[in-house]
C-alpha cells in the first residue's frame, strides 16, 4: 500500500477547496470501496479526502422531501425509524448490503458514487424515483439517480463535484415495496436484484416502479415491464408478460459469478414473485 | 505524518500515525494490541473486527485518522482486571466456540457489538450478526451457543 | 463409557482456549525477531513462458532494501516429493504463481514497492490448461526432461496407481444392473484464516531455525536440511518450531516454495527474515485441494449384492508435484473397502498442465472418489430399483473383516451409523412439496484411516514426559495442534493415564529441537497417536512413580504422621501396616496424589506427587523423572501398485443424510437438515469432536454447494473471499443432528479412532442424493450450482421454465 495524504475537512467548502488544491486527491466516506481498492494496489490516490466530519453530510431530514446526507452510513439509515417507516423499501435494501461491519461504515452516498451495477440502495432508490445533490465549485445542483448512474463505476459527476444529498420524494400512500437480491451465500455482491414499488387496490395496479441490478452496466428501471402493468388487474398472464418485458429489457453479461442466461431468467422469476408477494403475501 | 488522540480500550491515547495507516495497523504496531487479526484486508472475513464508538467495525478498512476523538475496544478491551476473562469471552471456551482461534477475537467483538444493541437475540439475529465474521474450523454451530449462552447469563456489557 | 474416566469423555475445555479468547494466542503474523526484514515475492506473469532476463537493479537501489535474489544468484534448491520444483525458477516458468524472485526489506511496504521494480522479460510460450490439452499429439511439455534429467516424451507423471481384485469381467456377467458415470470435483481452497508464513534466521554458525505454519515439523526439517546442503552449508540443522497455527486443513503438510525462499533471504542478508502470504497470494499462489475426473461403473445382482466396481481416475497435475499427486493413495480406501465388493478395478493417472498445483486438503482424496462413488451408487439403486439405504445395508462392510486391499478392519459401526441416519432423516417419510419448491433426503457413507495411515517409512510418534518438583508435567510431543483439539486431547489422555490434575499437565511449543519425532498431524491420526503415546508414556511414569513410592512412601507418610501429632496433640495414627503396604507396592495415583487403593481413610497415608518428586530428587544420587515412548501403530506402507496394504490399525466408518429444498425456479438449494453418525471408536471430548464434525460439515456444504477456485488459462480469476465463498453462520442455519456410535476399537487410545477428516467425507454425495430424491436430476460435477440446476432441469422437462430468445436489434447488439 502506497503512501497518501489524509484529509478531514468539517464543510462542504473546505472539502471542495482541498480538491481544488490537490487534484489528484479522491473524495472518500465509509471507505468500504475505496480502501478495498487502496488495500490491493488497485487504487494509489495521493491523498484522501474525508466527507465522514461533514455534519450536514450525515443528516436525516423528514419533509415533503426527505434528505439523507450521502455521508449516513446504512446502519444509521436502517437505525432511523422515521426513515424506514417511510421507505420500508430502501430499509429492505440497506439491510441486504454487506453484513454488520460493512453496513457500520458504508454510506448511501459512496454506494451511489461507486456506482457498481450490484449496488444494492440504487434499485429501491431509482424505484422510488430519487434525486441527488450535488456540490462543486460551480454550485449546487440537483438530477435524477437515473441520470447520475451512467456506467459501471461511473457517474455523471466531475471528479470535483461532491454528492452532498439524496433526496427522495415522499412515497404515495398505500405504496408496497420488496426488494429481492440473490447472492451466491448470504453476504454477497448481488448476481441479480430488483426493487418494486407499487400502489395496489386489489390486484388492481394504480402505479408500478420497477428497478433492477447486476443486469446492465447501470440499475435500470424496466419501464415496458412497468407500462404492462400500470393501471391493469393483474393475472398470471399479465405477469408473465411483464416478466418477459422484463427479461427482453436487461442486457446481463457472463462473468464469474453467473452467466448472463441465469440473471436474466432470474429477473423475470423476481419479477413474479415480487408481485406475488406484494399482492397475495406469498413468501417470495 | 499526523498526531491523534482517541480513547482505546478505555484508556486515552495518543499516537503519531503516518496518515495512510489505517486502524488495524496502529492498533497491531503501534500499540501492541496483536489481538486484532488481518485475514483478508477487503472487509470479507471480520477477523479485524473492533468496535468503534460502539459499532462493529473492519479495521482494515478503517483509516486510522478517521479514529481521532473516538473510542475504540478491542479483543484486550474485554478482558477484566486481573487477568481475567469476560463472561461473553469465558462462554467461548466453555461452548467450544474456539477451535484454531484466528477468527475469534473479531469474532467475540461482533458479538459483543450485538450483545450491546441487543441482550437476547433470537439464533437467527446471533447467525445474522456474524455474517461478516468467516470461520473455517467451527461450522459456526458452537459459537452461536456460546453467544446464546452468554446473552442468557443476563451479564452487564463487560462483566 | 468406563465408569471411572474423569478425564476421557467429558467436555474438558481447550487448554489454549482461553488465551485465543482473550487475543494473546500468538500465530506467525504476530511473531517477529529482532533484526527482522520482511519478505516478498514476485510471482509470474505468464503460465508458461521463458524468461528472457531479469532485472533486478532498481529493486536493488531502493532504500531499505538488504536483499535481492533470483535463481540466478542463489544455489538451485529442487523441492517436492518428486524433486521437479524448484524454490526460484530458472529458464522457464510453468504456472502464473511461479515465483521469480524475491526481496527482503525493512519493511512491507519497501518489500511491495521492490517487487514492483524488478522487471522480468518473458517470451510466452503454447500452455495447455486441462489433462485433454496436456496429452494430445504434440501438446507442448510442461518440463522437457525428468528430475533427473532424462527427456520426458509426454506429460504423463511416472506415478501410477493401481489395483485388481477378483475378476472383473466375472463381476460384470454377474451383474444384473450397471451403472457408469464421470463425475468430476473441482479446485478448492482450504481458506484458513490465518494465512501462510513463516520467518526464517540463521545463527552465527549457519544453523537455522525457522517458524513454521506448517503441520510437518519433522519432515520440514529434512525439507530444510537438505536445502541447506544445496546452499552449501550441508551437515547444518534446521530446527523447526510451529507458533499457534490459524488453521491447517492439510496446507501445511508440504514444504513451500515461500519458505525456501525466506531461507535464502536470510542467509543473503544475514537477517531472520519473515513472509507473510496477503489474502490474494493465499487464494493465487498457495495450493489448493486436487481436483479430480473420475470415472467409474458399479453393478449388482437383483438382491442389490454389488458384484463388481471399476474406478479410472484422472488428474490434473498442474505444472508440479504435491501431495494432490498422492490423493489416490488414499481414494483406494473407498476405491476397494466401502462397503463389500468382490471383483474391483481401480487405476488413477497424473498428467502435468501449466495450471496450479495442489496439496493437501482434508479428507485428502477421500471426498473426491466417495462423491463419484455415493453418488453413482444412488444412480445404480434407482436403476435397480432398490432403496438406497437397502443397498447399502446389503452390502454392509462388517467388523473383523480384511477387505479386497489388505485392510484389516477391527470395530466397524457403518450398519449402525447407516441405521442413525436413516431414522434422524425419517427415511421413509413422504416430502412436502409445493409447485416451486421440492424435497428430498439423500445419504452417503464412508471409510477412513483411523488409526494413522502409513503413507511414508514410518508413522511414528513419540512422546515426552517431564516431571518437575513441582508436580507438572511437561509434555513434548510433535504432533501439531491446529485448531482440531490435538492438545486438549493430550492433556486429557496424560491426566487420565497417569493420575493427575490436567491443570498441572503443560504442553510445551512443538519443536523439532526439543520434541520427539512424529511424521504429521494428517490422516486423522492426531489423537491417536497422541492418545496411545501418551497412555504409554503415562503408564511407564506410573512405574518409575511407583518404584521410588516403593521407597520412599514409609519415611514420606511417617513424616505426616509427625506433622499431624504435632497439630492434635490427641492424634493416633490409622491402623495399617504402612511398610509391608510400600513393600507390595500397591500403588495408586489420582489427582496428582498418590495413595494405597483400600487403605484407611486417613489424610496422613496420602502422599502428594510433588512431596514424592522432590524427595526422589533432593537426596543423594536423586532422580528427576522422565519418560519417553515412540508410538509406532500396527499397520503397513501399502503397495501403490498392487493397491494393497493395511494403511491403519484402525478404520474410520460414518453416514450422512441430508434434507434438502430445492426451488425449481431459481435453482438454489437449502439444506433443510443434515444428520452425520460417525463411529468413532470412543468419544474422548464431545465439545472438540463436534466441533470438528461441524466444521467438517461446514466445508462439505460448501464443497458441495458454492466453492470453487476458478481459474482461466491458469490464472485464479477469484483470488478473494468475494469471488470465493465459504459458508458463514447464516448459511448454517439448519439443524445438525450428530450421532457418535462408540465401537472401543482395540487400537485406540481409550478405545478412540481418528475423526479429523471423516467428517467432510460424504457430505457432497448425500446432498447430490437427496437433489435428485427431490427433483430427478443428477449432478456430477461440483459444485452444484443453481444454474447447473436449472440447466438439468431444463434437460429433463424442456419445456420447465425456458430461456428466452433474445430479441433482434438487441441493446447489445453494435
Amino acid at each position: 500500500m502506497s503512501a497518501f495524504a489524509y484529509h478531514r475537512p468539517h464543510s462542504i467548502a473546505e472539502a471542495l477547496r482541498l480538491k481544488n488544491e490537490s487534484p489528484d486527491a479522491r473524495f472518500v466516506a465509509g471507505g468500504t470501496d475505496v480502501m478495498v481498492k487502496i488495500n490491493c494496489g488497485a487504487m494509489r490516490p495521493a491523498a484522501l479526502i474525508s466527507l465522514r466530519a461533514i455534519p450536514e453530510l450525515g443528516e436525516i431530514d423528514l419533509g415533503e422531501t426527505t434528505s439523507i446526507g450521502a455521508s449516513t452510513t446504512i446502519a444509521d439509515l436502517l437505525r432511523d425509524v422515521g426513515l424506514c417507516t417511510r421507505y420500508p423499501l430502501l430499509s429492505q435494501a440497506a439491510h441486504k448490503l454487506g453484513g454488520p461491519q460493512i453496513r457500520n461504515l458504508a454510506t448511501i452516498g459512496g454506494n451511489l458514487c461507486n456506482c457498481s451495477p450490484c449496488a444494492d440502495t440504487a434499485p429501491a432508490l431509482l424505484a422510488l424515483e430519487a434525486r441527488v445533490r450535488l456540490a462543486s465549485p460551480l454550485g449546487e445542483r440537483e438530477i435524477a439517480i437515473e441520470d447520475f448512474m451512467t456506467g459501471p463505476g461511473q457517474t455523471c459527476s466531475p471528479p470535483d463535484e461532491i454528492l452532498t444529498h439524496v433526496l427522495l420524494p415522499k412515497a404515495p400512500s398505500g405504496a408496497l415495496g420488496i426488494y429481492l437480491k440473490k447472492g451466491r451465500v448470504c453476504m454477497d455482491l448481488a448476481i441479480v436484484s430488483l426493487a418494486v414499488l407499487l400502489v395496489a387496490d386489489g390486484d388492481e395496479l394504480s402505479r408500478v416502479r420497477l428497478a433492477a441490478g447486476s443486469v446492465a452496466p447501470v440499475c435500470l428501471r424496466l419501464r415496458k415491464a412497468e407500462d404492462l402493468l400500470a393501471g391493469k388487474r393483474v393475472t398470471p398472464k399479465l405477469l408473465a408478460q411483464a416478466a418477459q418485458a422484463a427479461m427482453d429489457a436487461v442486457t446481463p453479461i457472463d462473468d464469474l459469478r453467473a452467466s448472463a442466461d441465469y440473471r436474466r431468467r432470474l429477473v423475470g422469476v423476481y419479477l413474479r414473485r415480487a408481485l406475488e408477494s406484494l399482492l397475495y403475501g406469498n413468501e417470495p | 505524518m499526523m498526531r491523534i488522540t482517541f480513547s482505546c480500550n478505555g484508556k486515552p491515547a495518543e499516537v503519531t500515525i503516518e496518515e495512510h495507516q489505517r486502524l488495524i495497523d496502529v492498533l497491531r504496531e503501534q500499540l501492541g494490541l496483536y489481538g486484532t487479526k488481518e485475514g483478508c484486508g477487503q472487509g470479507e472475513c471480520g477477523a479485524c473486527t473492533v468496535i468503534v464508538d460502539g459499532r462493529a467495525v473492519n479495521s482494515c478498512l478503517y483509516p486510522a485518522p478517521e479514529i481521532e476523538g473516538k473510542s475504540v475496544l478491542t479483543i484486550e478491551g474485554l478482558n477484566q482486571t486481573d487477568n481475567h476473562l469476560s463472561a461473553l469471552q469465558r462462554s467461548f471456551v466453555e461452548h467450544g466456540g474456539i477451535q484454531c482461534g484466528f477468527c475469534t477475537p473479531g469474532m467475540i467483538m461482533s458479538a459483543r457489538a450485538l450483545l450491546d444493541e441487543n441482550p437476547h437475540p433470537a439464533l437467527e439475529e446471533i447467525r445474522e450478526a456474524l455474517t461478516g465474521n468467516l470461520c473455517r474450523c467451527t461450522g459456526y454451530v458452537q459459537i452461536v451457543d456460546s453467544i446464546k449462552h452468554a446473552a442468557c447469563k443476563d451479564e452487564k456489557h463487560g462483566a | 463409557m468406563a465408569p471411572d474416566l474423569e478425564y476421557i469423555g467429558w467436555d474438558m475445555p481447550r487448554p489454549d482456549a482461553a488465551d485465543k479468547a482473550a487475543g494473546r494466542a500468538v500465530y506467525i503474523h504476530d511473531l517477529t525477531r529482532p533484526g527482522m526484514l520482511f519478505g516478498k515475492i514476485k510471482f509470474s506473469a505468464h503460465a508458461h513462458a521463458r524468461i528472457v532476463k531479469i532485472d533486478t537493479s532498481r529493486a536493488e537501489r531502493l532504500p531499505g532494501v538488504q536483499a535481492v535474489i533470483t535463481a540466478y544468484n542463489t544455489p538451485e534448491i529442487r523441492i517436492g516429493f518428486m524433486r521437479d520444483n524448484f524454490a526460484l525458477k530458472k529458464d522457464r516458468v510453468r504456472q502464473q504463481r511461479d515465483e521469480v524472485a524475491a526481496v527482503a526489506a525493512i519493511n512491507p511496504r519497501i518489500a511491495a514497492e521492490a517487487v514492483e521494480l524488478i522487471e522480468v522479460e518473458y517470451e510466452p510460450l503454447p500452455a495447455v490448461f486441462s489433462p485433454e490439452q496436456a496429452l494430445a499429439e504434440g501438446a507442448p511439455l510442461v518440463h522437457e526432461t525428468d528430475p533427473r534429467g532424462a527427456k520426458r516424451t509426454d506429460n504423463r507423471l511416472g506415478l501410477r496407481y493401481h489395483h485388481e481384485s477378483g475378476n472383473l469381467a466375472a463381476g460384470r456377467a454377474a451383474a444384473d444392473y450397471a451403472v457408469a458415470g464421470e463425475y468430476s470435483t473441482q479446485l478448492v481452497q482450504q481458506s484458513c484464516m490465518g494465512t501462510a508464513g513463516c520467518i526464517a534466521e540463521f545463527d552465527q554458525n549457519n544453523n537455522l531455525t525457522v517458524w513454521a505454519k506448517t503441520q510437518i515439523p519433522f519432515l520440514a526439517q529434512r525439507d530444510f536440511n537438505q536445502a541447506l546442503s544445496a546452499m552449501g552449508l550441508r551437515g547444518k540443522n534446521t530446527r523447526v518450531i510451529v507458533p499457534t497455527l490459524g488453521g491447517g486443513f492439510g496446507t501445511g503438510l508440504d514444504t513451500h516454495a515461500y519458505e525456501y525462499i525466506a531461507i535464502l533471504l536470510a542467509r543473503r542478508s544475514g537477517r531472520p527474515v519473515k513472509i507473510l502470504y496477503d489474502r490474494g497470494e493465499e487464494f493465487a499462489r498457495l495450493s489448493p485441494r486436487q481436483s479430480s475426473r473420475t470415472h467409474i461403473e458399479q453393478g449388482c445382482d437383483k438382491k442389490g449384492r454389488l458384484t463388481f466396481r471399476k474406478i479410472e481416475v484422472l488428474l490434473d497435475n498442474g505444472a508440479y508435484t504435491s501431495w494432490g499427486a498422492t490423493y489416490p493413495t488414499v481414494m483406494l480406501l473407498p476405491a476397494t473397502s466401502l462397503y463389500r465388493v468382490p471383483n474391483i478395478y481401480f487405476d488413477a493417472g497424473l498428467v502435468y498442465t501449466n495450471n496450479t498445483y495442489c496439496q493437501a486438503m482434508r479428507g485428502y482424496g477421500n471426498p473426491e472418489l466417495t462423491w463419484a462413488l455415493e453418488s453413482n451408487l444412488d444412480e445404480l439403486a434407482a436403476e435397480a430399483g432398490i432403496d438406497p439405504i437397502e443397498l447399502r445395508l446389503v452390502n454392509c462392510n462388517r467388523p473383523n473383516e480384511t477387505t479386497p486391499m489388505g485392510l484389516k478392519v477391527t470395530t466397524c459401526g457403518l450398519r449402525e451409523c447407516i441405521d442413525s441416519v436413516a431414522r434422524k432423516l425419517a427415511w421413509k417419510n413422504k416430502r412436502l412439496s409445493s409447485a416451486n419448491k421440492k424435497t428430498g433426503v439423500g445419504m452417503a457413507s464412508l471409510i477412513h484411516v483411523g488409526g494413522g495411515g502409513r503413507i511414508y517409512r514410518s508413522d511414528g510418534s513419540g512422546l515426552i514426559l517431564k516431571l518437575d518438583d513441582f508436580g507438572n508435567v511437561n509434555v513434548y510431543y510433535g504432533g501439531v495442534e491446529m485448531g482440531q483439539g490435538l492438545h486438549t486431547v493430550l492433556v486429557a489422555a496424560v491426566a487420565e493415564a497417569l493420575g493427575v490434575l490436567p491443570e498441572k499437565v503443560f504442553v510445551n511449543p512443538t519443536d523439532t529441537g526439543t520434541c520427539p519425532w512424529d511424521v504429521g498431524t494428517h490422516a486423522s491420526r492426531g489423537a491417536f497417536m497422541a492418545g496411545n503415546a501418551a497412555v504409554a508414556a503415562a503408564l511407564q511414569m506410573r512405574d518409575k512413580i511407583f518404584e521410588h513410592a516403593r521407597e520412599l512412601y514409609t519415611d514420606l507418610v511417617q513424616k505426616n504422621i509427625a506433622r499431624m501429632s504435632k497439630r492434635e496433640p490427641g492424634y493416633s495414627p490409622p491402623d495399617f501396616n504402612i511398610s509391608q503396604a510400600a513393600k507390595d507396592s500397591r500403588f495408586e495415583m489420582r489427582a496428582g496424589v498418590v495413595f494405597v487403593p483400600g487403605a484407611p481413610d486417613d489424610p496422613v497415608l496420602l502422599v502428594n506427587l510433588d512431596v514424592l518428586l522432590r524427595a526422589i530428587h533432593f537426596r543423594q544420587q536423586g532422580e528427576v523423572l522422565v519418560a519417553e515412548v515412540f508410538y509406532d501403530p500396527p499397520n503397513e506402507l501399502p503397495d501403490w501398485n498392487k493397491g494393497y496394504g493395511n494403511m491403519s490399525a484402525a478404520y474410520a466408518f460414518g453416514a450422512q443424510g441430508a434434507e434438502v429444498e430445492v426451488d425449481c425456479q431459481t435453482g438454489e438449494v437449502k439444506i433443510v437438515k443434515l444428520a452425520a453418525a460417525h463411529d468413532v471408536g470412543r468419544v474422548l471430548n464431545r465439545q472438540t469432536l463436534a466441533g470438528q464434525t461441524y466444521g467438517a460439515l461446514a466445508q462439505g456444504v460448501g464443497y458441495a454447494l458454492y466453492e470453487e477456485v476458478k481459474s482461466e488459462r491458469g490464472r485464479i480469476i477469484n483470488p478473494d473471499f468475494r469471488d470465493y465463498k465459504i459458508p458463514t453462520a447464516a448459511e448454517m442455519d439448519f439443524p445438525i443432528e450428530l450421532d457418535f456410535i462408540e465401537t472401543n476399537d482395540p487400537a485406540g487410545p481409550f478405545g478412540a479412532k481418528g475423526v479429523g477428516e471423516a467428517g467432510m467425507v460424504p457430505t457432497a454425495p448425500a446432498i447430490a442424493n437427496a437433489i435428485y430424491d427431490a427433483i430427478g436430476v443428477r449432478i456430477r460435477d461440483l459444485p452444484i450450482t443453481p444454474e447447473k440446476i436449472l440447466a438439468a432441469l431444463e434437460k429433463l422437462q424442456p419445456s420447465h421454465s425456458p430461456i428466452p430468445p433474445r430479441k433482434e436489434n438487441h441493446p447489445c447488439d453494435t
